[in-house]
């Protein structure tokens, strides 16, 4: 096991490093610098500009500046954001948690729909419910993102206004709340961008898990089961069910980079203030120190997804768990 | 009712104990301490309790959706429109611009931080004499010294501060006596007292004597400034909000509402649904359908205001690869007057816009106060178009329906930003209109960072654009001025020289104030003969408000100049009206 994780955990950091370096490279090779002239007013300059760039390294060729990126990141030193005018370190460390509170529910989300709607499935296999459920999955998996957040802020956040439209918290009431009150306020802001993440996904996962369980159903120790007279319940949610999970939990790992992805849209319609927002803006004001950082911790993320379902799923399976 | 609430000093702002650290001593006698202690928790507590304490009109929060966020909230250091919001709302100027916003008559600016000024007998000094009653936010009063590192720290080369051309013209700033500061200039201008109450913004010095200016941005202060406006700041979360509150004892009087918070949304579709979703009060500028929406909707009101942009056709005067030859196309004044001829402004305005935009006099925007209606305009003419072409030598000669000169088509693209809905659809308007006589217009959208990068590098033929212009007259420069034509990194992208334009121009400026106008209004002249740019339209703003706010009216280049006088009457009040003055928890 610990060899399995070893290994993982060297191409993970063999990934970041790639990431890191491509992502530096494109974001510096793109039109424009954080401190190119605003388009429709002359409101720095040139001279001062020029100063800025002197004083960031930004004169410097690409080379040289990778380098000393490189070496300052060694030393912890993750750089100053042009877009948030504060260090990278601290624009990140306010927008991971937020982000991850995101995702987190999303996938656990998307996880327990898409079973069940796997299981609703499968039971109903060659149905018209079987086959209208996986229609309408299939609808919210190829809707683009923005438009099922903006379709989602405007029916639930506008005509009908259930949830609120925007932010993390209501801006001024917050603070003002009880505990119970907080808790309630927060859930209530996290409702439509994790439904929006949520609706992306849940189809991914519950036409893997359909599959795995249909898979299952077809197995020796499902029919002696069936013959023994275990009911159709119990043979779903005790045999088939714990036997088909596996697949799942393995792609658990893999929608990771999705559901990141897909905060970028939903994060900036909402007003979450996540990666996702931090990263549309410093990609727009060619933040490259913020860009780079962001990829990082992406791509760190997602190579720790990807190293979790892997334990999970060598867990789950001791002959992996061996291998 | 008044609740008893332990407190430990420092107690916060009140009319009385303004940000100061009470002491009580050993050897006070007890009984008398105590009483103290009562008196001063039941003042603060009565204060805390969520009632505003000022007079019955008082009270209320408006929250203000934005689209952005401020950068700082130290000025040396502001670039955004959302920083230089928050700053004018936290600190106060010298002056206030006049309501006409004409910024070179001193006579006519509304006494700020500075109750009164006087002018040296050369007009090479002005002498503002402070009001004493100025406190900042921390109880300090504002002196002399604040005033002089306000200046300082913008003309600091270690800073490099943005603003340090706009205060270019000041040569020092001397302290006479604590509330006089005197500001010394190095050539008469028409301009010296805007430079002075407007561009320079008093900073306490108690704070910012001792700060680091080599690394200014990283300044605690940078981010939670101690101001000494109407509102003082308490708490900016980075991505989601800022927050202020009126500050009770404020030598102006308490601002009438209680709280403003600038509630930061990403995405423009985002922040205005904000507004009509009811969880804003103000969005600055509602478009399209969004002011659609926001028109049926009953809880809202709409404010028309006039904005200080003005959009353009502007021509690139030199040869994209050889910034020495003239464009083949623009370099002929002619031609450029013959293009304007064939150009429909109010057709182009009435369709894009209908209502909400005016075509305008010239290079500056009618809410300015320098703008000039008198000036002459290239007619909409599309016979004499057609004519001045022919007579050009461009003539349509296979029959494809281009003009052609010397086997060169009469073709060029114009830039336009993908950003901008607005814009593409004056392109295609555009593309039409000039299709009529003969041009062939290619639209060319581009991505803003990539057409900025164009621009720079000069590598075009045609710019749908806009400026945002600062106040003072003399900022043309920047855009149309020969000087910033000539530098490399200038902002004039289209390369217009005009020793004539740069002359009534230079004039205006050195003028007395009385007469700048009228060489203005030369230079602007000189400008729509030259056409160097087609000036196509001014957009008017329309802000969207609920209408339990009582709004004042909204300046065109500041529409938050007024927001400590709006208000929002008791009976209107809703549950976030009435939180009063506490302080949020952070």
């Amino acid at each position: 096991m610990w060899r399995l994780v070893a290994a993982r955990a060297a191409q993970a950091a063999a990934i970041v490093a790639i990431v890191a370096t491509v992502t530096f490279a494109l974001i510096h090779l793109a039109p424009g610098d954080p401190f190119a002239a605003a388009l429709d007013g002359p409101t720095v300059a040139p001279e001062i500009r020029a100063r800025w760039r002197e004083k960031y390294g930004l004169d410097r060729p690409l080379a040289e500046q990778y380098v000393r990126y490189l070496a300052n990141v060694a030393r912890g030193d993750l750089g100053w954001s042009f877009s948030q005018h504060r260090p990278v370190a601290d624009a990140l460390a306010t927008a991971i948690p937020n982000t991850l509170l995101l995702t987190g529910t999303a996938l656990v989300l998307s996880f327990a729909l898409g079973v069940l709607a796997a299981l609703f499935q499968a039971s109903r296999h060659g149905t018209l419910a079987d086959r209208g459920t996986g229609a309408v999955l299939l609808v919210f998996y190829s809707v683009p993102d923005f438009w099922l957040a903006l379709m989602a802020m405007l029916l639930l956040g506008y005509a009908l206004p259930i949830f609120p439209v925007s932010g993390i918290v209501d801006p001024v009431m917050h603070e003002y709340m009880s505990g119970w009150g907080r808790i309630v306020d927060r859930v209530r802001h996290l409702a439509l961008p994790s439904l929006t993440l949520t609706l992306l996904t849940t189809a991914v996962i519950a036409r893997h898990q359909r599959a795995a369980l249909l898979d299952v159903a077809r197995e020796d120790f499902v029919r002696s089961a069936r013959a023994k007279g275990v009911a159709e319940r119990t043979i779903l949610w005790r045999h088939t069910l714990r036997n088909a999970l596996g697949p799942t939990i393995t792609l658990l790992g893999l929608l990771l980079p999705a559901l990141l992805g897909g905060a970028v849209f939903v994060e900036s319609i909402f007003a979450w203030p996540g990666m996702g927002t931090l990263a549309t803006k410093a990609v727009g004001m060619r933040d490259y120190a913020l860009v780079t950082a962001v990829a990082i911790v992406g791509a760190a993320m997602v190579a720790l997804g990807s190293l979790v379902a892997d334990i999970l799923t060598a867990a789950a399976d001791p002959r992996l768990r061996d291998a | 009712m008044c609740t008893l609430r332990v407190i430990d000093v420092p107690v916060a702002p009140t009319a009385f104990f303004h940000g100061h650290t009470l002491q009580i001593s050993r050897s006070m006698p007890k009984r008398f301490a105590a009483a103290v202690l009562v008196l001063i928790a039941s003042l603060a507590s009565c204060r805390d309790s969520g009632r505003s304490t000022a007079g019955g009109d008082a009270g209320g929060t408006v929250i203000v959706s934005t689209a952005a966020e401020p950068d700082f909230l130290l000025p040396p250091l502001i670039t955004n429109v959302q920083g230089r919001m928050a700053s004018d709302l936290i600190f106060d100027k010298l002056a206030e611009v006049p309501p006409d916003m004409n910024v070179t008559r001193d006579a006519a600016y509304r006494p700020r931080l500075a109750q009164k000024w006087t002018w040296g007998p050369d007009s090479l000094s002005i002498a503002f004499q402070l009001d004493p009653r100025a406190r900042w936010h921390d109880g300090a009063p504002v002196r002399a010294e604040d005033v002089k590192i306000g200046f300082d720290l913008m003309a600091d080369k270690k800073v490099n501060s943005p603003q340090a051309p706009n205060v270019g013209e000041i040569d020092s700033v001397t302290v006479r006596d604590s509330l006089t500061a005197v500001f010394w200039f190095k050539r008469r201008n028409s301009e010296q007292f805007f430079t002075a109450a407007y561009n320079v913004i008093p900073l306490p010095a108690h704070l910012l004597r001792d700060v680091n200016r080599d690394n200014l941005q990283s300044a605690a202060f940078a981010r939670s400034p101690v101001g000494n406006s109407r509102f003082r700041f308490v708490r900016w979360l980075p991505g989601q909000l800022l927050e202020l509150v009126a500050d009770t004892a404020n030598y102006r009087g308490r601002a009438k509402l209680d709280r403003v918070v600038l509630s930061i949304a990403p995405d423009p579709t985002t922040a205005a649904t904000r507004l009509l979703a009811g969880e804003a009060d103000f969005y600055e500028v509602l478009r399209g359908e969004q002011l659609e929406q926001a028109k049926q909707n009953p809880a809202l009101q709409l404010v028309m205001y006039g904005g200080v942009d003005y959009a353009f056709l502007q021509f690139n005067l030199h040869d994209r690869k050889n910034r020495a030859r003239a464009h083949t196309i623009f370099g002929d004044k002619g031609l450029r007057r013959a293009l304007a001829m064939a150009i429909d402004r109010q057709a182009i305005v009435k369709n894009v816009y209908d209502t909400l935009a005016d075509v305008p006099y010239g290079p500056a925007p009618r809410s300015l106060g320098i703008a000039d209606k008198s000036i002459r305009q290239t007619p909409y003419d599309t016979i004499a178009a057609r004519h001045a072409l022919d007579s050009l030598g461009w003539r349509d000669t296979n029959g494809d329906g281009i003009r052609e000169k010397n086997g060169v088509p009469l073709r060029f693209s114009v830039m336009v930003p993908s950003s901008s809905r607005a814009r593409q659809n004056v392109a295609i308007l555009l593309q039409e209109q000039l299709k009529r006589s003969g041009v062939d217009l290619q639209v060319d959208q581009l991505d803003v960072n990539t057409m900025i990068a164009r621009l720079s590098n000069r590598d075009f033929d045609a710019v749908l654009s806009a400026w945002h212009p600062d106040p003072n007259p003399s900022s043309i420069r920047q855009s149309w001025g020969g000087e910033s034509a000539r530098s490399p990194n200038g902002s004039n992208y289209g390369g217009y020289d005009s020793p004539a334009f740069d002359a009534y121009v230079d004039s205006a400026v050195m003028a007395r104030s009385g007469d700048a106008p009228a060489y203005f209004r030369k230079a602007y002249q000189v400008f729509v003969d030259d056409e160097p740019a087609v000036m196509l339209y001014e957009p008017r703003l329309v802000a969207g408000a609920s209408k339990r706010i009582k709004l004042v009216e909204l300046r065109p280049d500041a529409w938050w100049a007024g927001l400590a006088d709006w208000s929002i009457p008791a009976d209107q009040r809703i549950e976030r009206d009435r939180v009063g003055l506490r302080a949020a928890s952070q």
